[in-house]
């Protein structure tokens, strides 16, 4: 009987060198095929190794723990290794998926490796029904807690000098179309961005950014006053600034509740 | 800014257009500043005058009074309209001071016109009535100017009370501002993913008999003292900061050697200056975790420090890791870093990013000259 082989994957190498420690003092005949930095790193070694046990570390660079389970499942036995991702120890345990908890505990570890062994000595091994769910939930949870895109921009690109600078959206006072370009006005100072003011209404958070004329976007944390003008129109003053920005007609009832 | 004043002259037009034919809006607020007590006191005051005035007039007292309580309200009425006039370059006051000037004998001839059947010089002819027009419009110039200014000044001293309270409620507004960062500060920093994996690192290496054991021990209690929960320290200084930053970076470094690299250049004569506690390690931290760490190729994180001319200290946190993408959510961390760096060195702090070509990003403090004791 072939021994029983196994992979493991965490873009740290010393806690990937105490796992291999561990592993050879509770299951010797484990022979550790390959070792991963990263997600990508696991599944590329995974196709070449084919190991029985994968140990994959939760939080990797690139491709995550999770993301490249869901490319493994179901072809091998997996285990989760995690420092204190409380979110997806409670999903594991909902899942009745096999994980450890960093420092990895030697006793712990030891029962993981008896529940593999029974496992494995089985003609067909038995994957739990709820893995590719708590998989596509997780995958999901981390994205969200990766700060994944919110859908609006929260900085904005704009050269300064030799270099881009990054604006925070929240310190922009406002944005005013100039020709091909627009202007953006912020606490620091001014600048040129190559996006048209549609672009920009289309990205900023409709919540905060309105845009109150043809060419202008204001931000409404930093409105002072707005004055009624002749004709159905009106103009925004923003904090701690002079000048006096349009509100056409057609944008007029943004203000009729202020 | 040309453009602006131009605008802002353009503003001013419309407004005066505005009051010269003024929509329903703009007659609700002339109604509105019209207020009830203004008409009864002008109306008492006409009364007192009609009553000073009756033994040196002919007219029936019935007929004085009624004439002199509809100078007073023709006058009030001015006065609130010239309150709407604004003509960009006279004083508000003035205008409305003016108007009620030259209203006043305006309005005593209106009051007269009945009396002589509208002839126009009829009035000028009677030299009873000529005398009367001419006692009144004397007493109504010299009661009607100072009862105006007399009301310019109770205004403006509601607005300055307002003002007062204005200023009291932003100054509590800031110091709950501050109460919350120093709470914040207080809520641990320490993440427990960090923690416990860093940990999970010193047993490693402990379990190895690794001489690096205990250098790295040093390094996490080090870090571990500086970033407990506590009120900020009033003495820290940069080098103390940089002793935490430098804890930090050893760590991290030790957990992913073959991803990070790092170099920190501080010139030793700006190690003594008074500094905010982790507000250099905040940038640090952000390097790692949001530059380095999502790369599976890592990068190089350089930590530098320098004096301006005019004192002013420049603190740069450099990395050649992932970059910021426009979608990036921003994260408390430096929000609350802005927020202290305005309670340490008030409004001319200045905290900038960005892109570090040709990878990466680079945080830029900028802290006013701070060596003063």
């Amino acid at each position: 009987m072939t021994p029983p082989t196994a992979l493991i994957a965490d873009d740290e190498p010393l806690l990937r060198e105490r796992l291999c420690t561990l592993l050879q003092r509770c299951w010797p005949e484990l022979a550790v095929v390959a070792q991963a930095r990263n997600g990508r790193e696991a599944v590329e070694l995974f196709d070449q190794h084919a190991p029985q046990v994968v140990f994959l570390d939760v939080h990797m660079p690139g491709l995550n723990g999770i993301e490249a389970a869901r490319s493994l499942a179901r072809r091998a036995q997996l285990v989760f290794v995690t420092a204190f991702e409380q979110y997806a120890v409670q999903a594991f345990e909902q899942g009745a998926i096999d994980y450890l908890v960093k420092p990895i505990d030697e006793q712990r570890l030891a029962d993981t490796v008896q529940r593999l062994q029974q496992q494995l000595a089985r003609p067909v091994a038995a994957v739990p029904d709820a893995l590719e769910a708590v998989l596509d939930g997780l995958s999901a949870e981390l994205k969200r807690r990766a700060g994944a895109p919110a859908g609006h921009l929260q900085w904005i690109k704009a050269s300064v000098g030799q270099s881009v600078r990054l604006i925070p959206v929240e310190q922009i006072a406002y944005l005013r179309a100039d020709e091909k370009y627009t202007l953006v006005v912020w606490e620091g100072g001014e600048a040129l961005i190559r996006k048209t003011i549609r672009e920009l209404a289309d990205e900023l958070d409709p919540s905060r950014f309105v845009q109150t004329h043809r060419s202008v976007i204001v931000n409404l944390h930093q409105v002072q006053q707005v004055t009624r003008g002749a004709n159905e129109t009106a103009e925004v003053q923003l904090k701690g600034r002079r000048e006096l920005l349009p509100v056409s007609r057609s944008y007029l009832h943004l203000f009729r509740q202020m | 800014m040309a453009p602006a004043r131009r605008r802002r002259y353009r503003g001013g037009m419309s407004a005066t257009l505005d009051s010269a034919a003024p929509p329903e809006r703009g007659f609700d607020r002339f109604v509105a500043a019209l207020s009830l007590r203004s008409v009864l006191l002008a109306m008492v005051l006409a009364s007192l005058a009609a009553v000073l005035l009756n033994p040196i007039f002919v007219t029936p007292f019935p007929v004085l009074l009624g004439r002199m309580l509809v100078i007073a309200l023709l006058l009030l009425l001015v006065f609130t309209a010239a309150g709407f006039w604004s003509v960009g370059w006279l004083p508000r006051w003035l205008v409305q001071v003016l108007a009620v000037v030259l209203t006043a004998p305006l309005a005593t001839y209106l009051v007269y016109l009945p009396a002589v059947q509208g002839q126009v010089f009829e009035v000028l002819r009677h030299e009873g009535r000529l005398s009367g027009f001419v006692l009144i419009t004397g007493t109504v110039l010299v009661v009607a100017p100072l009862l105006a200014l007399g009301a310019l000044y109770r205004e403006r001293d509601a607005q300055a009370r307002s003002q007062a309270l204005g200023f009291a409620l932003e100054r509590s507004q800031l110091e709950r501002q501050a109460l919350d960062a120093r709470l914040k500060l207080l809520h641990a920093q320490i993440e427990p993913h960090f923690l416990f994996n860093t940990l999970a690192n010193v047993q490693a290496l402990v379990e190895s008999g690794s001489p690096q054991a205990s250098a790295v021990l040093k390094s996490l209690i080090a870090y571990l003292r500086a970033a407990m929960p506590r009120l900020a320290d009033e003495r820290a200084t940069l080098g103390d900061e940089l002793g935490l930053v430098r804890a930090y970076l050893e760590l991290m470094q030790m957990r992913m050697p073959d991803r990070l690299q790092y170099a920190i250049a501080v010139p030793d004569d700006l190690l003594g200056l008074r500094f905010p506690g982790t507000a250099l390690l905040t940038l640090v931290e952000n390097a790692v975790r949001h530059g380095i760490d999502p790369t599976e190729q890592g990068g190089r994180i350089e930590v530098s420090a320098q004096r301006a001319a005019d004192g002013t200290l420049m603190l740069r946190v450099a990395d050649t890791g992932a970059g910021l993408r426009e979608s990036a959510s921003p994260g408390t961390g430096l929000a609350n870093l802005r927020e202290r760096l305005a309670m340490f060195y008030g409004a001319a702090a200045r905290l900038e990013i960005a892109e570090n070509p040709p990878r990466g990003v680079v945080a830029t403090l900028l802290c006013p000259d701070a060596s003063a004791p």
